[in-house]
């Protein structure tokens, strides 16, 4: 009987450690997740309804209070009854297009996207008070949604966009604000006009600056030396001999048309962008600590932003990793996956002393009065290196626009640091077509702009140099006159 | 009622409702802890308004949801008859049974009545019909009850349990009814019921009554081979929830009884080989695994049922959308197996974090009376009932949560069905018979001790 008592006394332990994870848990994923179940497409509960909607949802507006979407009522013929009834659509203003992927739609037929998906909260009102709720049910004919005002800048957003569709090649851009994260342009293209919304052609919906994966290329360089400066505490004074390629574990790692950089420091090879050297370089560092440094960078992280819902990237390297995959990934290839705006981010937090902030798209959200219920609240998301090897990384950084790879970037409105990029997009080398890069900050002493540009597809011959810097400049210089 | 006015009253009452069912959680709680670190014992306990706060909740929900679109009188009288079935079952009971743990019953009834609300939210015609099934299961506790208290045999009948149990899962197996992807109804008359639930109080007496006795591996052997043959029978059902049930109720069970980590520790390892099979040989076995590991990857298909419950429990917030102004009906099995996510949807996560806890205070309660048990065989009972109960509801709720992979068993009191509501209410009848007999034993212990102690003074004055 006495074993009987202690055996039910561990099994009722158990028993309550079980609860009490199922309670932990709940709350948990309620607190973290919830506001992404909330907002799912698939919630029914949140649809406007076209003939006698409960809550009419709000505006969404740029920063400098342009409208950028509205609900309208129109009468229109039903053909069954044959009289004129009132239906409500969402309106979007004329150039939408250039904002689609950031703004969405809400549609009866296709469903819900972007903010409109993201932030229906607002949109329909969810956040307000009981008071305000029941004094709109008791005294207003109809329910009213709070207005959006987005961080993005409507100007902004129809000229890179015209750069991006000029290209005639699927690509991103993503501009925002090192110091807040506050995002003031994030364009995708293919686009689609969201008050005729028709066909679609394959990925036209995807939001790629913030959907899509993409192999980094030399980019990630940025990372790898970010690590050998935290990790190797002589790296500035180590030289290597570039032959132009070099055998890792058996796999030949080669420099951009095989040329031989010679011998060169730290700074050199990421001016020049020397896939050897930081390939030998990543092997140098270790699995460990270059997974360490990426992991500061947000690197597989779930990225619970509270304004935008972001793809985590990947960089999956752990113990079992080669050799040759680990050289592979120290350069932004094998499979290394990130979207443009976590690059973004990537380049904003070395021209913000290292410091990561979280990407902001809600500026402010206005009530039924005028009143503002939301405001932008800037939040650090990673501190992801050191002040020192930030502001080393940066020099870096403006020797690549003035002598490296970068030099299409110049610009003499404004000093801009940055780094070019060139992914093969297949994993396998036949694949022809390649990715263009370009990520950077500007202005280069006191950044108040970080931006990271895309462009697929880019034929033989072609790179990150050549196709992204040219359109990193002039979506600067634009931002730039606009006072930014 | 103009459809703004309900609204307005369904968003002011409902932290009314969050409140009242937070109260009962939180005095249940209290007294729970003072019986736990032992300053208060089971019969001095006080359940204090804990019955009338029930009939608060019952009447008040039923009345507002008689005000949606038509005044309806019936859905009034409904929350009367709900009071009426309530009161008179819990006095009744610990009228009869002075010795039983009345804040079991009570919890029970806290969640059966949170289920009548809901159904009648749901679907009225439910809602009614579960108060008859609430009924019965009343008459069914108060058979256990007498028949753990008083018929002292039961162990005698262990061969003809174990042939019925073998017997009606054989017969489901045969002329068996799949709904909703498990062919584990059988159809009598026009009830469906589920044999499945039937056979765990088969299971809690079987393994009860072999295990109380001390006796070599080898002789226990039909208990061993009953219970593989049942588990087996319910996974070649698709029943899953029921196997995993039946699989915890033996090993808790057994180790208990016996100590016997070796068996114990086997049972652990077959089990997870069979599960691991299970997942590479049955195709709908890997469609849950995958529904829960990413329910979004597939939400048209595989992940519906997982999102929606998501989505809704994340749409009614902390304290709920209101009663009546969600839209709980998309959940798919929303009455049954998802009646968790539909009740955090209109009544709030908090009540929904208040009914775990009432099943974890169920279980607790239902453990100490197990401890405070004379002999093995009532400590067993106590124990597999008690047991029983909790793991169900920890599968079904942690399913609904995505905490763990989703197999369909129904949520305790609170689903709607008969089968289970008369299975449940079976096991906090041998709980209750267990209470009552410690209380009897105590009872007479005690006045053996004063007449002990009047003949002592009595032998001291001469």
């Amino acid at each position: 009987m006495e074993k009987i008592k202690r055996n039910t006394i561990g099994v009722l332990i158990l028993l309550v450690g079980l609860y009490l994870a199922l309670i932990g848990y709940f709350c948990y994923a309620v607190l973290f997740y919830g506001d992404r179940w909330f907002s799912d497409s698939y919630n029914t509960r949140v649809k406007m309804d076209a003939r006698q909607p409960r809550i009419i949802p709000g505006d969404i507006l740029d920063r400098n209070g342009d409208k950028l979407a509205w609900t309208e009522k129109k009468a229109v013929k039903n053909p069954e009854t044959g009289r004129n009834e009132d239906y409500y659509t969402r309106v979007y203003y004329s150039k939408a297009s250039s904002v689609a992927h950031v703004v969405g739609f809400h549609n009866s037929e296709y469903g819900r996207m972007g903010v409109e998906a993201f932030h229906i909260y607002y949109l329909m009102g969810y956040n307000n008070s009981l008071i305000e709720k029941i004094y709109q049910k008791a005294f207003l004919a109809q329910e009213r949604g709070n207005d959006v005002v987005l961080t993005v800048d409507r100007r902004l957003q129809e000229y890179i966009s015209g750069l991006v569709s000029a290209h005639k090649k699927k690509g991103s851009v993503v501009l925002l604000n090192p110091k807040t994260g506050e995002i003031l342009a994030m364009v995708s293209y293919p686009t689609f006009d969201p008050n005729n919304i028709k066909k679609f052609e394959d990925d036209t919906l995807v939001n790629r600056a913030t959907q899509g994966l993409f192999p980094p290329g030399s980019i990630f360089k940025l990372v790898t030396a970010a690590s050998a400066l935290d990790n190797i505490g002589d790296i500035r004074q180590i030289t290597f001999n570039c032959p132009g390629n070099i055998l890792i574990d058996g796999q030949g790692v080669r420099c951009y048309q095989g040329k031989a950089h010679g011998e060169l420091d730290i700074k050199q090879a990421l001016t020049v962008s020397c896939n050897t050297f930081f390939a030998r370089l990543g092997v140098e560092i270790g699995w460990k600590k270059l997974l360490n440094t990426g992991k500061g960078f947000g690197f597989n992280d779930d990225f619970l932003f509270s304004d935008i819902k972001v793809t985590p990237s990947s960089l999956p390297i752990n113990y079992r990793v080669s050799e040759q995959e680990l050289a592979w990934s120290a350069i932004g290839q094998g499979k290394v996956l990130v979207t443009p705006l976590h690059m973004a981010m990537l380049a904003a937090s070395i021209g913000n002393d290292g410091i990561m902030m979280e990407p902001k798209l809600v500026y402010k959200v206005i009530g039924r009065n005028g009143n503002i219920q939301k405001q932008l609240q800037p939040d650090v998301y990673k501190t992801a290196m050191s002040y020192e090897n930030a502001n080393i990384l940066k020099e870096m950084m403006e020797a690549v626009v003035l002598e490296g790879t970068g030099k299409n970037a110049r610009s003499g409105k404004v000093g801009i640091a940055g780094k070019t990029g060139t992914a093969e997009k297949g994993s396998s080398g036949s694949d022809s077509s390649n990715l263009a890069w370009f990520v950077g900050f500007a202005p280069a002493d006191d950044p108040t702009l970080a931006i990271a540009v895309l462009i697929e597809d880019v034929g033989q011959g072609h790179t990150g140099g050549s196709e992204a810097a040219p359109l990193a400049r002039k979506a600067i210089e634009k931002a730039v006159e606009l006072g930014y | 009622m103009p459809d703004n006015q309900y609204e307005i009253l369904a968003l002011t009452l409902r932290y009314w409702f969050v409140l009242l069912v937070i109260y009962t959680f939180v005095r249940s709680f209290l007294s729970t802890w003072r019986r736990l670190i032992g300053s208060n014992s089971l019969y001095s306990e006080s359940t204090g308004n804990i019955p009338f706060i029930l009939v608060l909740f019952a009447i008040s929900a039923m009345i507002l949801l008689s005000l949606k679109d038509d005044i309806n009188l019936l859905i009034m009288v409904l929350g009367v008859l709900i009071s009426a079935a309530f009161l008179f079952q819990y006095l009744f009971i610990s009228y009869f049974f002075a010795g039983i743990d009345k804040y079991i019953l009570l919890m029970v009834d806290t969640l059966c009545i949170a289920g009548f609300v809901m159904l009648q939210r749901l679907n009225p015609d439910l809602s009614f019909r579960q108060v008859e099934w609430f009924l019965m299961g009343s008459i069914v506790l108060l058979f256990f009850t007498i028949y753990t208290r008083y018929f002292k045999h039961w162990d005698k009948l262990n061969y003809l349990l174990m042939a019925v149990g073998c017997g009606l899962l054989l017969l489901t197996l045969l002329v068996g009814k799949e709904i909703g992807g498990a062919k584990n109804w059988i159809t009598i008359g026009k009830y469906n019921m589920q044999p499945s639930e039937f056979v765990k109080i088969i299971l809690v007496f079987v393994l009860s009554a072999e295990l109380k006795q001390k006796k070599s591996r080898v002789k226990r052997l039909p208990v061993f081979i009953f219970t593989a043959i049942v588990i087996l029978m319910v996974v070649l059902q698709k029943d899953l929830g029921a196997a995993f049930l039946y699989f915890c109720l033996f090993v808790f069970l057994y180790y208990i009884a016996t100590s016997d980590l070796l068996v114990t520790g086997c049972a652990g390892l077959l089990a997870s080989i069979g599960a691991v099979a299970s997942y590479f040989l049955f195709g709908h076995v890997r469609v849950r695994i995958a529904a829960w590991r990413n329910p979004w990857a597939d939400i048209e298909n595989k992940g519906y049922q997982i999102a929606q419950s998501l989505i809704a429990i994340a749409s009614g917030g902390w304290v709920g959308l209101g009663l009546g102004l969600g839209s709980p009906q998309v959940i798919p099995a929303s009455r049954t197996d998802f009646i968790f996510a539909a009740i955090c949807e209109e009544m709030g996560i908090l009540v929904g974090i208040a009914l775990i806890g009432l099943y974890m205070l169920i279980m607790l309660r239902g453990i100490s009376t197990a401890l405070e048990a004379h002999e093995p065989g009532d400590a067993l009972l106590a124990m597999g009932a008690a047991v029983s109960l909790a793991i169900q509801s920890f599968t079904i709720i942690g399913g609904v949560v995505k905490f763990i992979p989703l197999t369909g068993v129904t949520m305790p009191f609170v689903s709607y069905g008969g089968s289970s509501m008369l299975v449940s209410f079976g096991l906090i009848g041998i709980i209750q018979g267990v209470a009552q007999k410690n209380h009897d034993i105590r009872q007479r212990e005690a006045e053996q001790q004063q007449i002990n102690d009047d003949s002592g003074e009595d032998y001291g004055e001469d």
